[in-house]
């Protein structure tokens, strides 16, 4: 995709990546000024992320999901059932605010899709939850812990054939599906092909072709308001995200408390899950990234924050994969961004393995202070505003913290003014009132 | 039998079930096994404090916990059966109304029973009405708040609010404990106190119930 890409080195191919995105090219911008104000922004964010020079002030990236939906007097159950209401409350949202990135869409994700696959893994509004929330998680022991082997011996096929019959309903079907690799030789290949035909299989198959069919005309609606905030001249927040390996194994497939026990009772067993999961993570992030032509890539983090294990076990269950991942996509040309939740007091020495300037880090309740005398120079740092002021707060308050944490965090230049978490709602005052703060006080 | 206590505190679940077996069947009294049982906790409990323990030792102190009272309650008299640290205070616990994230609540319900809290845990999206029936009924030292989400700051001083207007809110504790809970949250709601993590949480109701016996005995 660029010129001699196959012979650089990770930190060339980022800021090769990096300056293809911030350029703006390829985006039919509205006017010339549009055009400027994207390149000034996605500048701001790709100097502040490599350190390789200070930007003219600190980019401002309030992270969020459903904030805009609410500050619209919109209900998340409108956004998630009709993508014309997501699309343009989002567009206002940027337009009115005016952050250096803004929020991605599809995030959001499309209530009726959920319905067609009986989706278990969270409840949403019109399915469990109120119209006027946000959709939330459900975590559960979806993978047994007999299973660890079928896992590590074959991810994919595990995650076909037990996995999604187990956290899609409509898709049950897939669990009577035998493994595709007899589809090598013909002599092999009759017993596979009429499995699919069995008629629970067909439900199933013909549930995900519907999924896919909604799907695609869902994005097709959203696109076009997409395409405007980025005409309009504000680029996205990230291209892709993807997890860490041991946070994708506990949240999704054993659960916490399910995973907190094997790494008593089986650790071997959750060492070699987390190291099959690395090319998986790494393949997400990157196909993400390069799709959307933003080499951005977010990595929530959860259950290596303090207070969850100690910092032994940090080192041996939970960093060595994340570190495989970020370096993973660094190799690739992405720009690695942790969205560190929870506090990183007791794991910040961990993050200086790292290369300088390779991922940067938005943090949630982590002491910024600490954050910058352990990583400043060597890693882009972000985040620490906490969202309890923004909802509960005056604007004067927040003005005042928000001038508090630039002097604290910001002066190395290496830094992405945020809010610790993805917010799911906000007030207008205290949120404009953050971002001009932002503007004023968070020039070099 | 400091061999089982070890066993217990150093997390070796297999070792700690054969010597519980082993001494039951010797013929040990049930309450000696127990007493150590008790010890091994005071000694778990000791090492969240000082952070060296973990999410992962709660969860399978518990798991050994539960495994012994199994093991040891057909063989006790019912009012001998209780394993854990005798009560030393009540806490009404819940997810807030809107939120149904249940993990971070779970540990604490944990961690205050092997703390010696009797704990009533009324799940979650649990409404302010219930909070306050509950608390009529159950009479808690402490009532206990989870929420993961931001909408949780409002569920929670609706709590705190029905307790105001009842003029219950000087005879009870409140404190708040998830994710995004700080200063600003907590006196937002109105409650005494806010924890992130499930040990600070522990300790401030220890502190508390420590001051509410001395106060009044």
């Amino acid at each position: 995709m660029i010129e001699g890409w196959e012979n650089m080195s990770w930190s060339q191919k980022q800021e090769a990546f990096l300056t293809k995105w911030a350029s703006g090219e390829g985006i039919p911008f509205v006017s010339d000024e549009a055009n400027a104000a994207y390149r000034y922004r996605a500048g701001l964010i790709k100097d502040a992320v490599t350190l390789k020079k200070t930007p003219e002030r600190v980019p401002i990236v309030p992270v969020a999901v459903f904030a805009p939906i609410s500050l619209y007097a919109c209900s998340p159950k409108q956004a998630m059932y009709d993508p014309h209401v997501l699309g343009k409350v989002c567009l206002d949202y940027t337009r009115d605010y005016d952050p250096d990135a803004t929020v991605i869409p599809p995030m959001v994700m499309h209530g009726p899709v959920l319905e067609v696959l009986d989706y278990t893994l969270y409840k949403w509004p019109g399915r469990g939850i109120r119209d006027e929330q946000g959709y939330q998680f459900v975590e559960k022991e979806y993978m047994k812990a007999e299973d660890y082997d079928h896992f590590i011996a074959d991810p994919t096929d595990y995650w076909l054939r037990v996995w999604l019959p187990r956290t899609h309903g409509a898709l049950k079907g897939f669990a009577q599906m035998p493994p595709l690799y007899a589809s090598v030789e013909l002599a092999m290949v009759a017993p596979w092909l009429c499995a699919l035909g069995a008629p629970p299989v067909q439900e199933s198959l013909k549930a995900l072709t519907e999924a896919g069919r909604i799907s695609f005309e869902w994005i097709q609606a959203l696109g076009p308001y997409m395409g405007q905030m980025l005409a309009s001249g504000y680029p996205m927040l990230a291209g892709a995200a993807t997890k860490a390996p041991f946070d994708t194994l506990g949240d999704s497939f054993r659960g916490t408390t399910g995973l907190m026990m094997d790494m008593y009772r089986r650790p071997d067993k959750v060492l070699q899950a987390v190291e099959r999961l690395v090319p998986l993570m790494i393949s997400m992030g990157v196909g993400g990234a390069v799709a959307n032509n933003n080499p951005i890539v977010f990595i929530p983090l959860h259950k290596g924050a303090d207070g969850f294990m100690s910092n032994e076990q940090f080192k041996k269950f939970y960093w060595p994969t994340l570190k495989k991942v970020i370096v993973g996509l660094a190799e690739n040309g992405c720009m690695p961004c942790c969205f560190v939740e929870g506090a990183y007091n007791q794991r910040l020495e961990f993050l200086t393995e790292l290369p300088d300037g390779m991922c940067a880090f938005i943090f949630d309740r982590t002491d910024m202070g600490r954050a910058r005398e352990v990583l400043g120079g060597k890693s882009c740092i972000g985040g620490g505003f906490p969202v309890s002021l923004i909802i509960t707060g005056s604007a004067g308050e927040v003005e005042e913290e928000t001038k508090k944490l630039l002097d604290v965090a910001a002066g190395d230049g290496g830094y992405v003014l945020s809010i610790g978490c993805a917010m799911d709602e906000a007030r207008e005052h205290t949120l404009k009132a953050f971002i001009q703060a932002g503007k004023k006080y968070g020039r070099y | 039998m400091q061999d089982l206590v070890n066993a217990v505190v150093e997390m070796m679940e297999d070792e700690a079930m054969a010597l519980t077996k082993k001494y039951v069947a010797k013929g040990v009294p049930p309450v000696q096994i127990i007493d150590a049982y008790k010890e091994a906790l005071r000694i778990i409990g000791k090492r969240f404090e000082e952070c060296t323990y973990f999410v992962p030792e709660l969860v399978l102190a518990g798991e050994m916990m539960k495994a012994a009272t199994e093991l040891i309650r057909p063989m006790m008299t019912e009012s001998a059966s209780n394993l854990g640290t005798p009560r030393i205070g009540k806490l009404l616990l819940g997810t807030v109304e809107g939120d149904i994230h249940d993990i971070g609540k779970d540990m604490v319900h944990m961690l205050m029973d092997i703390n010696g809290f009797e704990v009533l845990d009324l799940g979650v999206d649990v409404p302010a009405q219930r909070f306050w029936e509950e608390y009529t009924k159950f009479q808690p030292e402490i009532i206990g708040m989870s929420g993961l989400l931001t909408l949780a700051f409002e569920s929670m001083k609706q709590v705190v609010d029905l307790l105001k207007d009842r003029g219950a809110r000087d005879n009870v504790k409140v404190i708040i404990g998830g994710g995004q809970m700080d200063e600003q949250a907590c006196k937002y709601v109105g409650a005494d106190a806010f924890a992130t993590d499930v040990v600070a949480g522990v300790n401030i109701c220890k502190g508390w119930v420590g001051q509410l016996h001395d106060g009044t005995t």
